[in-house]
């Protein structure tokens, strides 16, 4: 109420309606350019939340560290940041699922420890995931009281007050539902809107929203903003994040971004272009992690020609040369893994075609690409890939059976012996073959899934984010592993989110956005910008 | 310095000890086996007669039925799943292999007749199963009531008799003074525990119950792997069918009620985790022929017969919560 009276708040207010109509019109608007001390200084009332210096680590690595941050009521604050970043844990530290080891939370200037996601909602704070926790079987009536004890008389639900308080609640987000139908029949912007108004019914003032326009169409999106806008309106707090620059631009009132898990800058979000946030969400200095020889690469072994997955990717066109590295950059969400696994089978794609060694090929199976040369180390190793029962050795050559096997009967020596071949070759270090897998540290558990795949001897191999959860030590390792495997004449596709790493390693950088191949850019043009860029549709 | 070396020598022994503890719970059905073992000790001491060599055959001809069966749904809950049709299936397969012997003669017809409805059936379980998705608890528990209900139309409820003493030999015959239905039991033992062991299948039963998404981005036919373990208790069910001819002579329609609940206890008395991906080929026999040692002693303690189906409740109970216990002990890191 109070800053309404401030010269700032007008202005910033009509600078979003004006960008509101018109996309264009960022050029003038850079023009009034407002600094974030100042911006900070106009404030009169106390913000609502406060981070100082909060620093939360998981074993030995730091997700977060010496981060400050601060919400208003009435503001649209958005997070920014690649992926691993540190934004979901900061937000999870909000909300009370994650206890800060250093630094402290003060919700309305108070110091404040959060027990759980339970106290952190009785202070007001409300998230609302990117993958909605709701109960698809309960109406949407029950799912907006769900775990609640409110309304009851003399131990019964109050089914027609109930009904009253969330026809007012949704009214107020302008949206009309029917509250017995079950949540399962309704659209996920829709469902997305459930949980918005569940977060209001238990009177949030601080709505925590992560990528909520991720799973909608435009039109929905938009909608989704009005509702922000109104929600902003009401004194509501709420904490954005996303990784679509204009709609940052468009709805935010600052942007906090984050890199690697530090604080890098709060800016005001109508003052800054695209190109600003790009460059503060990648930095520019960067450790160089790791040279790659070159080397000569032979005929394509891959091609995908307008390979489409409905919903998921369309239009993929893609070579991959034998002794080549291929780089697929992206957002999560961009497609990239659900690709990955179409051309290994497991999904079928709805049109396009695919060539192994330049014949048309239809792979149905994971068996069938095995078959074929094509090996796919997915993002989840250990949960995807490890029979944690099993002995090391049958681990390793589990998806070899055949080579080691006659008929259908194993031989127990050939096993060890190919099991031996690996370990020796990636240093497989911490247990004899025999032991059991789930013996082993995590670091050599990801070296028994690469050796699984490795030993299928394939020709194309495909690494979903080979280096997530290693320390840089034995990603080093593993890059060298890389290498070595494009010098033998394997093509390699490599799903990165690590800038670095795709930079590093990759002969050639393709970048994916929301399903589309965004960008192809050579050794030469590939750089943290140009990657960026593509990946998130920023304008210059 | 003794002061220093104190502590750190007994967290040495202490660690040694779940070491040596976490390697006999390994071995799924190495606590079944050493608790069956001082039962046998027990109950000998009590009442000598009880070791005798033709007491204990008697004991392990009784359980060869159930341990048969439970061979094959071993397989099944190894790989993730269930079966629990086979008390009809027993009671089926029996009824059509008597009437069969009752009409021609000998024991090649019975035997083939008995052999074939259970691959039948059992096709028609790993079809539901694996092809129509019907989670196996309810495919199955539909064909225990389907396949009973084939019983009481085709054998309208007559009790089969007369049919000859050849047809029941792998009931009542025996080989070199052993029963050939120990003998049966010890041969299908022998070949799943090879076929477990040594061959990809065996291997990729494991491997589906464990962890599906591995298998099947390993190439494994997750679906197929499951259909032939269902296929697998319906010919055991076939030939525990024959077994049972010889060893009661008599077939009423009721043959086998209740028994798909003494197979799948067997299973888990013996040590395979109900869950999937842990357990062997030792767990099912060492279960059934527990719980029939169990029996045996509460007849011979004089327990009324009521309380029987109390301690086979508890002894399943008890192995449950051993599986839960093993399962947190190592399944830490």
């Amino acid at each position: 109420m109070v800053n309404e009276n401030t010269p700032e708040s007008p202005e910033g207010l009509s600078t979003r309606e004006s960008l509101a109509e018109d996309s264009d019109g960022e050029r003038h608007l850079t023009a009034q350019q407002v600094a974030p001390p100042a911006y900070q200084a106009k404030r009169s009332l106390d913000p609502v939340i406060r981070l100082a210096d909060v620093t939360k680590r998981f074993g030995g690595v730091t997700a977060v560290e010496g981060v400050n941050f601060d919400l208003y009521p009435g503001e649209v604050h958005a997070l920014m940041g690649e992926n691993g970043a540190g934004k979901s844990t900061l937000m999870k530290i909000i909300a009370g699922v994650h206890r800060p080891d250093e630094g402290a939370l003060l919700v309305d200037g108070v110091e404040t420890v959060l027990q759980d996601p339970k106290h952190a909602g009785d202070l007001g704070i409300a998230m609302i995931p990117q993958e909605l926790s709701l109960f698809p079987q309960l109406t949407v009536l029950e799912n907006l009281y769900v775990g609640r004890r409110r309304l009851r008389r003399r131990g019964l639900f109050d089914g027609a007050a109930m009904k009253v308080a969330a026809r007012d609640v949704l009214g107020s987000l302008g949206v009309e539902l029917d509250l017995d139908a079950p949540l399962r029949s309704l659209s996920v912007a829709n469902q997305q809107l459930v949980d918005i108004a569940r977060s209001l019914l238990k009177k949030a003032r601080v709505v925590i929203m992560d990528e909520p326009t991720a799973a909608l169409s435009d039109r929905e999106a938009v909608r989704l903003e009005e509702i922000v806008n109104a929600l902003r309106a009401s004194g509501v707090a709420i904490i954005y994040i996303s990784h679509r620059l204009k709609e940052i631009r468009r709805m935010a009132d600052r942007v906090t971004v984050m890199r690697d898990g530090k604080y890098v800058d709060t800016i005001s979000a109508a003052s800054a272009t695209e190109r600003d946030l790009v460059r503060l969400m990648v930095g520019r200095d960067l450790a160089h992690l790791y040279d790659r020889k070159r080397h000569p690469t032979g005929p394509v072994r891959l091609e995908l020609r307008g390979f489409t997955k409905e919903g998921e990717f369309s239009d993929i066109d893609l070579t991959l040369k034998s002794g080549e590295i291929v780089g697929l950059a992206g957002l999560i969400g961009a497609g990239r893994s659900e690709l990955a696994q179409t051309v290994f089978g497991i999904r079928n794609p709805s049109a396009g075609q695919m060539f192994l060694d330049g014949s048309s090929v239809k792979i149905s199976n994971s068996a069938d690409a095995i078959r074929r040369g094509v090996a796919y180390v997915p993002e989840e190793r250990l949960s995807e890939g490890l029979v944690l029962p099993f002995s090391i050795a049958a681990n390793i050559s589990f998806a070899s059976l055949k080579r080691v096997s006659r008929g259908s009967v194993i031989s127990g020596r050939q096993e060890l012996s190919l099991a031996e071949r690996f370990r020796a070759a990636l240093d497989i270090r911490g247990g004899r073959l025999q032991d059991r897998v789930s013996m082993l540290s995590g670091g050599n558990q990801q070296k028994v899934v690469l050796a699984k795949w490795l030993a299928t001897e394939p020709s194309i191999l495909i690494l979903d984010e080979p280096t997530r959860g290693v320390d840089v030590g034995a990603k080093v390792e593993i890059y060298k592993l890389i290498d070595k495997l494009a010098a033998e004449g394997k093509a390699i596709l490599l799903i990165s989110s690590e800038l670095e790493e795709i930079l590093a390693m990759s002969d050639r950088v393709l970048v994916m956005r929301e399903g589309r191949i965004t960008g192809e850019l050579s050794k030469a043009e590939a750089n943290q910008e140009s990657v960026m860029v593509a990946a998130t549709g920023a304008e210059s | 310095m003794t002061t220093h070396t104190q502590p750190a020598d007994s967290v040495f022994a202490r660690s040694q000890l779940r070491t040596v503890f976490r390697r006999i719970a390994a071995g799924p059905a190495t606590p079944t086996t050493l608790f069956l073992v001082l039962l046998i000790i027990g109950i000998s001491v009590v009442n000598p007669a009880f070791i005798r060599v033709d007491n204990l055959q008697a004991i392990l001809a009784q359980s060869s039925i159930v341990a048969l069966i439970a061979l094959g749904v071993n397989q099944v809950i190894i790989a993730g799943e269930i079966d629990i049709s086979v008390g009809s299936l027993l009671g089926l397969c029996t009824v059509a292999a008597g009437t069969v012997a009752a009409t021609t003669d000998g024991f090649i017809l019975p035997f083939v007749t008995a052999v074939v409805i259970g691959l039948a059936a059992g096709t028609v379980n790993g079809f539901l199963v694996t092809r129509l998705r019907i989670p196996s608890i309810v495919a199955t528990l539909g064909m225990l009531y389907a396949l009973s209900g084939i019983l009481l139309i085709t054998a309208s409820g007559a009790q089969i008799v007369g049919f000859p003493k050849s047809t029941g030999f792998l009931g009542n015959g025996t080989v070199g003074g052993v029963s050939v239905s120990i003998l049966v039991l010890v041969l299908a033992f022998i070949v799943l525990t090879a076929v477990s062991r040594f061959t990809t299948w065996g291997r990729d039963v494991f491997a589906v119950g464990d962890n599906e998404a591995a298998a099947k981005l390993a190439g494994v036919r997750v679906e197929r792997v499951r259909f032939g373990t269902f296929v697998l208790v319906g010919g055991l069910t076939g030939v525990a069918g024959m077994i049972y001819l010889g060893q009661f002579n008599a077939v009423q329609p009721n043959v086998g009620t209740g028994l798909e609940l003494q197979v799948v206890a067997a299973v888990v008395i013996g040590g395979t985790s109900i869950v999937g991906g842990r357990g062997s080929t030792l767990a099912p026999v060492i279960g059934a022929v527990l719980v029939t040692v169990v029996f045996n002693a509460l007849i011979l303690l004089g327990v009324p017969n009521e309380w029987t189906d109390v301690v086979s409740g508890a002894l399943i109970l008890i192995a449950l919560l051993f599986d839960t216990v093993r399962r947190r002990i190592t399944e830490k890191p």
